[in-house]
């Protein structure tokens, strides 16, 4: 089982909506996935339709396993399954840090369904918390949305250092860019700037700016299958495919 | 993700289909997907009814064939048709399905009529899905329609699948089970099979238990004709031909049932049938056989194997000619019917000797008697024990194993089973040692009656056959070899022990 994450310390850079689309593009490669939302706004669970949970509370989502595991909801596409969040998971840090072995306590929720999917794509909630320590600590590798943009980049620098400052293995972390938008000069100065500081820590696939992307809200289903054909799907598909070839040739 | 929860119903009223209407508390059924065209469906299975004894329903549309498996879910694969066999069939999720169900048998339509499918799904408020149901709508030319719903969960909506599920039995529907559905679509369907289960009681006379086996494969026999005349596949003779020497069995070892007179009279008249379809058998084996042959064979040689088979078809075309003219003859439709009255009206029979011994002791006495004979036969056989001998011990097995088969429903099952193991398994052998013994001589007298048309061609078949003969020649060594080791099995102490305590008949205890 490959566990990854979408994580970035700032708020609106994409990562709800590229969860959302790697969840189902894993599925669709034949993955029986399960997609976290560990935000508690729960845009990932919106997006599915599916409602919030309403008996996961922060401690069962960490102590019980029967509670954990029958929160689980089938989405409408095959392979692929979501775990929505509710608003008690914003308690998530004050849970955790009176808890033993706080840092390992969600390999241990995901435990309990290793033997049900191929893959689980954890939705984080942006910040840097106890939450984020279990994370770095479950997730095989880290996909890092990075608008090419002045504070993005420093929020990119900030977790890189992190890491390094807590001797976490950085060659977790696949930072990609995110609502790319080529015609701006800005974009393209800040892609070629921290491709050549990052290298491979950086994925070569981008992600456009996309009005089919924000109308993922609408329509309340992966752009992938709304508009299969759009450069955003494709884009989507690609990052996909060379998160899976990196994570599973290491 | 957890299996996927599938169940499937069956509504003999398909009016109750439609549950667009229906309440489901919050949560409302929607149609996905509804196929506008009406397409026509055929239902194909083989004349053994392999597919619904195996629980299963196979259909064919214009572009599809779908099959609801034995597990109650929907299959389906793009078909171009025209596939007769399933080894003909193009690799897919139905294909994959039928790997069980023979390829020597053609598929043929049991009956046809128009298909209707939809889609459904259970949302609630917000549009998210449920649980899902596959609807399909059979309604056959000349039959009762019947809808047909699978019931598909999602996982962690448990409770909606359990109100879909309460819903459709309200309805009247049924949990599927494929081999009802059959009758009920088409109620003209019979049940068949090659082995029919004769029902003997304990104490029935045996007169009555004999007379009641012929009968019913007499009627095997029977059924079989048309399929022979119509060469859907080779099976149809094969059966014919095992139906008839089961006959022919019975009336050689009931011995004193039948008065001796009428057994003879009766004999001769079921062989007279049986001997003008043994070359079409022969043909018919040697050409299933023959990607095993061109297997044995360096390629080479294979030019003569063309010549050879080539003449084999030529050669089957004409038997089945023959036959085909023979079973369409008034003498043979007057014979068989005659035959069929006697054993339905046994009035006209005379009874033997022995005619109102019970089944059960007249089966001990039968059976014990033959597994004497066999067991003698099968002590004086070693390592150099002349072939003829092993012929003979076949033959003998054969006759035991027939005995033991036609009485099997007055023995207890388990004990029953226990004795025919080690019997079957070397009758396996037995049974290759012959084959092989006989391939050979067969296509030695074949090499004797060459008339090929080219000097060039006489060659290569000569090649080629004298070839096959001498790897026929190893085989059969090698089976010869395993014989000794089989009869190991057969005459052990716990198989005697067996046979013993089944039909060890009390006379001879005394």
């Amino acid at each position: 089982m490959i566990v990854l994450a979408c994580y970035s310390n700032k708020g609106g850079v994409g990562k709800t909506a590229a969860s959302v689309n790697l969840a189902y593009a894993l599925s669709l490669a034949g993955f029986r996935t399960l997609l976290c939302d560990l935000d508690p706004q729960g845009a990932s669970s919106f997006y599915f339709r599916v409602k919030p949970s309403k008996k996961l509370t922060e401690a069962r989502f960490f102590r019980d396993v029967a509670k954990f595991t029958a929160a689980i909801r089938g989405s409408d596409f095959d392979n692929l399954d979501i775990l929505p969040a509710n608003m008690s998971f914003r308690d998530f840090d004050v849970f955790l840090s009176q808890m033993k072995n706080s840092r390992s306590r969600l390999k241990r929720s995901l435990k309990a369904v290793k033997n049900d999917y191929d893959a689980i794509l954890l939705d984080c909630p942006p910040n840097i918390s106890m939450l984020s320590e279990n994370v770095f600590q479950t997730a095989d590798g880290i996909l890092v949305p990075v608008i090419p943009t002045t504070l993005s980049q420093r929020s990119f620098e900030q977790l890189y250092s992190f890491f390094k400052s807590r001797n976490l293995p950085v060659k977790k972390l696949h930072g990609f860019f995110s609502m790319v938008q080529s015609i701006k000069n800005l974009h393209g100065e800040t892609i070629a700037e921290m491709r050549e500081r990052y290298g491979r820590s950086l994925l070569k696939s981008q992600i456009p700016f996309a009005s089919d992307i924000e109308r993922m809200g609408v329509h309340r289903a992966p752009v992938i299958h709304t508009v299969p054909n759009s450069p955003a799907s494709a884009a989507y598909l690609n990052l996909c495919e060379e998160v899976m070839s990196r994570i599973t040739t290491v | 993700m957890t299996k996927v929860n599938i169940q499937t119903f069956y509504l003999s009223d398909p009016t109750n289909c439609d549950f667009s209407a229906t309440c489901f508390g919050k949560l409302k059924m929607i149609v996905l997907q509804e196929y506008q065209r009406t397409s026509n469906f055929t239902v194909l299975d083989t004349f053994t009814q392999d597919l619904r004894r195996s629980g299963q329903l196979l259909f064919q549309t214009l572009d599809e064939l779908q099959l609801l498996s034995a597990g109650g879910q929907i299959l389906s694969q793009p078909t171009t048709g025209g596939q007769q066999f399933v080894d003909q069939i193009a690799s897919g999720p139905v294909k994959d399905s039928l790997s069980g169900i023979s390829s020597l048998r053609r598929l043929l339509p049991v009956g046809s009529g128009t298909l209707q499918e939809k889609v459904l799904a259970l949302m609630d408020e917000e549009l998210k899905t449920h649980a899902r149901a596959h609807l399909l709508l059979l309604e056959p030319k000349q039959g009762n329609a019947a809808g047909i719903v699978v019931t598909k969960g999602l996982r962690g909506y448990g409770k909606s699948l359990k109100l879909l599920r309460k819903v459709i039995l309200e309805c009247g529907g049924a949990e599927v089970d494929s081999p009802k559905l059959y009758p009920h679509l088409f109620p003209e369907y019979r049940k068949y099979t090659t082995k029919p289960q004769v029902g003997i009681g304990y104490g029935e006379p045996a007169f009555a238990s004999a007379t009641k086996i012929i009968s019913n494969f007499l009627s095997v026999a029977r059924a079989n004709e048309k399929g022979i005349l119509a060469d859907h596949d080779t099976e149809f003779l094969h059966d014919y031909r095992v139906a008839l020497r089961k006959v022919r069995s019975v009336l050689s070892l009931f011995k004193g049932v039948y008065d001796q007179e009428q057994t003879l009279d009766l004999k001769n008249r079921f062989s007279v049938q049986m001997a003008a379809t043994g070359r079409l058998r022969d043909l018919d084996v040697y050409l299933l056989d023959k990607q095993k042959f061109y297997g044995l064979l360096p390629q080479n040689l294979s030019p003569g194997l063309d010549a050879m088979f080539g003449q084999f078809a030529a050669e089957r075309e004409a038997a089945l000619e023959s036959l085909t003219k023979k079973l369409r003859s008034k003498a043979y439709r007057k014979e068989m019917k005659a035959l069929e009255q006697i054993f339905a009206i046994p009035k006209s029979l005379a009874p033997g000797a022995k005619a109102n011994l019970g089944a059960h002791d007249f089966a001990m006495e039968l059976i014990w008697k033959r597994y004497n004979k066999v067991r003698k036969t099968a002590d004086r056989i070693g390592a150099h024990t002349p072939d003829e001998d092993v012929h003979e011990l076949r033959i003998m097995c054969k006759k035991l194993r027939y005995l033991m088969e036609f009485f099997a429903p007055v023995f207890p099952k388990q004990d029953f089973k226990a004795a025919v193991e080690p019997l079957k398994d070397l009758q396996d052998n037995l049974g290759k040692f012959n084959d092989y013994s006989v391939q050979q001589e067969n296509l030695n007298a074949f090499l004797t009656s060459l008339r090929a048309r080219r000097e060039t061609e006489t060659l290569h078949i000569a090649q080629s056959v004298g070839a096959l003969i001498a790897v026929l020649y190893t085989s059969q060594k090698e089976e010869r070899r395993k014989v000794t080791q089989k009869l190991q099995g057969f005459n052990s102490m716990r198989t005697k022990e067996t046979f013993r305590c089944l039909f060890y008949y009390r006379n001879h205890k005394k």
